[in-house]
């Protein structure tokens, strides 16, 4: 592996003039090759023309205390060597002509001599990969140091800017990293595995990133409180300024919207007395949460694509457009991909919406990541109330039995588990949570569940997935409710006899046989379904 | 594979040169741990990575750990090469070390060798050429060696740009060495050398010699040399019948003329008292001629501790038996017996 080195001719640190006492000065070209623990196989100097005398002394001296070194001459012309941008581009021009050949060959940006822009702009080049060296940096050696018999010498350093390689950096930006994926987890430890990765690369994201983040997820999964996180990380980390501006579009209705979003002048319409600036305008320079964005009307859905794009948008009833910086975080729980495809939600706004998209679980999807979320809602709850609360402990086991257990469905989630916690800290006297309290909200959480899942009307949603709506409508009701109910018991069943069993418990203690089975395969037949197609559902 | 532990004696370059020089004319393989050890930057620095790279140039080695900063380097030797060789050492790094090391094997060798050697041919931290040729080369050629060598370019640190020539005539066999009396004195004189260094040093150190010694003025000599660098370095040369000591001195920023000679003087002085033939520097350089040769004797000062470095890397390397002994409070004898 040979060393090449890349250094301008320093016309002040280099130039010592002809005589003798060049030896005994400080000249960093020089100096960088006179090193008894470094060799520098090539050195490509670049200097301008009017320097030829100067380049040709150094070049003579370095042959003289370094034979191994090759030093090669290019030419420069700084218009101006104090000018970043001709500097800039005549070194860049440099880096992408040379033929860099990194299997064979190191390199070492020489920063010591040059004016401040050279050093800044090599440096620039050497983060940017343009150069794929390290920094080199020399310095003379300090004064009074008599016993140095080198005083000319000086010292080097070796600077790689692949941060990655200094264990102490390193570990700093793994404690920020670790910090910020705990901060957008609210501190709690969750044992998830995909969770976790996701939090992982959101936080990366959140920091680096000023593109548009989708949070997807069925409702109470935390979207909204993700997206709060986010700002408040990204506003920790100083990567915005301005506001958080939530809002859930599903409460947007009409003309309203518009208006709401995007502002409108005074006059615009009846009622509009006065100027108003808009959310998308109060979110200048901060986070815009959008929640259930698929409830958004088209042309609001235009309006807001241009304003992502362009970061200009038309107030209503305005003339001129104006502009705002924003971050977007939508949050939606359809599936935008399948409104698209039905044209309820427009293609370009979600190709644009669509680029870090995070799904985030519910909580029967991450049931380890109960346990340790039931200690932060109590920690929540605690600190809102001003007393602690806690679990007995046979209290606390019951507890987390039933909610791991497949009885509790939590169909809202996290905002289940709030409001769970909320209602035994209240009951809890003297803030012991009792087993007794602990029942008692088994049964509250159960008796919620099975109200939520029957006023989605459940029976034709069941019906539904089996047969088609024109065969449903030729149903009498009771048929519908008795066909679905002993479809449900099917779905929970593992075998025909189970089913037939759970169905048929009382009336088969009256009988001597039975064959029961067989009833439930007639009853299915009759509407040409079967158990196999019901459990392949 | 013989194992050599460079961190043992010396523990810096000498150890490593030695064990070089033998491997080549052994024709033995050597591995040597722990180059450097110790030191502010241990392993191999450029002088010593030019030392080996002339190593195996000379004799066609394989070698392992070939590379700047290496604590280990295995040396496995091939025929050494009569020939026309040119070396250049960096950072202005003795050249006659380079010499040191390749001697041995070319003298050995079947034909005779040009060497060009450049870089610096005045260091502080090594024999000068002038401690080569008046003092070292006068010896081997006592013994039967023929070697001349011829300055073209002085070179002082840290500029270098020194430059000299060297034709080793190869031999068959190394007479033994009897180095016991110094002979009758030929002369005593002082020389001050200097390249681009103002002519009051010199005239200033060799007034401080003629303080010390009462020497008269026709024993002093100031020398006016050309180099690329600054340079100077103050000598006193005691010329006897049997051997030629040198005593020298460099001259330093911020150490005054004065200093620079009494230094010079001290070490002429101890020598002076002991009246032994062999200085200190020239002990420790005589020593692997007489092991690779065939065994002598001769008479010095107390050992130091690179004459004691490298009588131990012989040892390990070859059967040979060396006896270092105390004749009095100032004098010692090493004896080195082929004969086992």
């Amino acid at each position: 592996m040979k060393t090449i080195a890349f250094s301008i001719l320093g016309t002040t640190l280099d130039h010592r003039g002809k005589g003798n006492n060049r030896w005994e000065r400080w000249r960093p070209t020089v100096s960088l090759c006179q090193h008894d623990d470094l060799i520098i196989d090539r050195l490509e100097l670049l200097f301008d023309n009017h320097s030829q005398g100067l380049a040709k002394q150094v070049t003579e001296d370095i042959r003289l205390v370094s034979p191994e070194t090759e030093v090669i001459h290019n030419s420069v012309n700084f218009k101006s060597p104090w000018d970043f941008e001709s500097v800039y581009s005549e070194l860049l021009d440099f880096s992408r002509a040379y033929k860099f050949q990194p299997k064979d060959e190191e390199y070492l940006v020489h920063i010591t001599t040059g004016t401040h822009v050279a050093q800044i702009c090599w440096y620039l080049l050497t983060e940017a990969l343009y150069i794929p060296a390290k920094l080199v940096q020399t310095s003379p050696t300090k004064t009074g140091k008599k016993d140095t018999p080198s005083q000319q010498l000086g010292n080097y350093q070796i600077i790689d800017l692949d941060l990655s390689k200094y264990d102490q950096i390193a570990s700093r930006f793994k404690k920020e990293h670790q910090e910020g994926a705990s901060f957008l987890k609210n501190g709690i430890s969750t044992r998830n595995k995909a969770f976790n990765q996701m939090i992982d690369q959101l936080e990366q994201v959140s920091i680096r990133s000023n593109e548009p983040i989708l949070i997807t997820g069925p409702t109470g999964a935390g979207k909204s409180q993700l997206a709060q996180k986010i700002y408040e990380l990204r506003k920790q980390r100083a990567k915005t300024k301005g506001k958080f501006v939530a809002v859930n579009c599903a409460v947007l209705r009409g003309e309203n919207t518009m208006s709401t979003l995007f502002g409108h002048k005074k006059g615009a319409f009846t009622g509009a007395i006065s100027d108003r600036p808009g959310l998308l305008m109060e979110a200048d320079k901060g986070l815009l949460f959008l929640d259930e964005i698929g409830e958004l009307g088209l042309d609001e859905q235009a309006m807001l694509l241009r304003a992502v794009e362009d970061k200009r948008f038309m107030p209503f009833g305005s003339d001129h457009e104006a502009s705002s910086d924003f971050q977007l975080i939508a949050g939606t729980n359809k599936d935008l991909t399948t409104q698209a495809q039905q044209g309820k939600f427009r293609e370009d706004l979600l190709a644009r919406i669509d680029l870090w998209t995070y799904q985030l679980p519910s909580l029967k999807e991450r049931i380890e990541d109960l346990e340790p979320n039931i200690d932060y809602e109590l920690e929540r709850y605690s600190n809102k109330s001003g007393y602690l609360v806690r679990f007995n402990k046979a209290a606390r086991e019951k507890y987390l039995r039933f909610s791991q257990s497949p009885q509790a469905n939590w169909s809202a989630n996290f905002r289940d588990l709030n409001a769970s916690i909320t209602r035994m800290g209240t009951l809890a006297e003297g803030g012991r949570i009792t087993i007794e309290v602990v029942e008692e909200e088994i049964l509250r959480l159960l008796k919620k569940w099975q109200n939520s899942s029957e006023n989605k009307n459940s029976t034709s949603q069941t019906l539904e997935r089996l047969l088609s709506k024109s065969d449903c409508d030729k149903l009498d009701l009771y048929d519908q409710i008795k066909l679905a109910g002993i479809i449900e018991v099917c779905q929970n069943s593992q075998s025909m006899a189970e089913a037939s069993r759970k169905l048929f418990s009382v009336s088969r203690q009256t009988k001597t046989s039975s064959n029961d089975s067989h009833r439930i395969k007639q009853l299915l037949g009759k509407y040409g379904l079967s158990f196999k197609d019901i459990k392949a559902q | 594979m013989i194992i050599i532990d460079g961190s043992l004696g010396e523990g810096g370059g000498q150890i490593f040169r030695t064990s070089l020089t033998l491997a080549m004319c052994l024709g033995k393989t050597i591995r040597i741990e722990n180059i450097r050890a110790g030191r502010k930057k241990p392993g191999l620095l450029r002088q010593h990575l030019t030392c080996l790279k002339a190593a195996k140039e000379i004799c066609d080695a394989d070698v392992e750990g070939e590379e700047l900063g290496s604590q280990a380097v295995v040396f496995k030797p091939g025929k050494i090469k009569a020939g026309k060789y040119h070396f250049a050492v960096g950072t202005a790094g003795s050249s006659t070390l380079i010499f040191q090391t390749i001697l041995m094997p070319l003298l050995l060798a079947d034909d005779q060798s040009e060497v060009i050697l450049e870089g610096g041919t005045h260091n502080s931290m090594a024999p000068t050429f002038d401690f080569v040729s008046k003092s070292f080369l006068p010896v081997l050629k006592s013994v039967g060696c023929d070697i001349d060598v011829a300055l073209e370019h002085y070179g002082f640190y840290p500029a270098g740009g020194g430059k000299w020539q060297a034709v080793i005539k190869p031999i068959a066999s190394i007479k033994p060495l009897l180095l016991l009396e110094r002979g009758e004195l030929l002369g005593e004189s002082a020389t001050a050398m200097s390249s681009k260094i103002p002519k009051h040093v010199g005239e200033r150190e060799l007034r401080q010699i003629t303080k010390l010694c009462g020497w008269s003025v026709d024993q002093l000599q100031q020398e006016l040399v050309g180099s690329v660098g600054p340079g100077n370095v103050v000598s006193i040369v005691v010329a006897t019948k049997n051997v030629t000591a040198l005593f020298e001195n460099f001259g330093e920023k911020n150490v005054s003329a004065e200093k620079v000679a009494n230094k010079a003087v001290d070490a002429f002085q101890r020598f002076d008292e002991a009246q032994v033939p062999v200085c200190e520097y020239l002990a420790d350089q005589l020593i692997l001629p007489m092991a690779l040769g065939r065994g002598g004797v001769f008479r010095t000062l107390e050992p130091s501790l690179h004459l004691r470095t490298n009588i131990d890397v012989i040892k390990q390397v070859m059967n040979v038996d060396i006896q270092l002994s105390r004749l009095n409070d100032l004098v010692w004898e090493v004896v080195v017996n082929k004969s086992v």
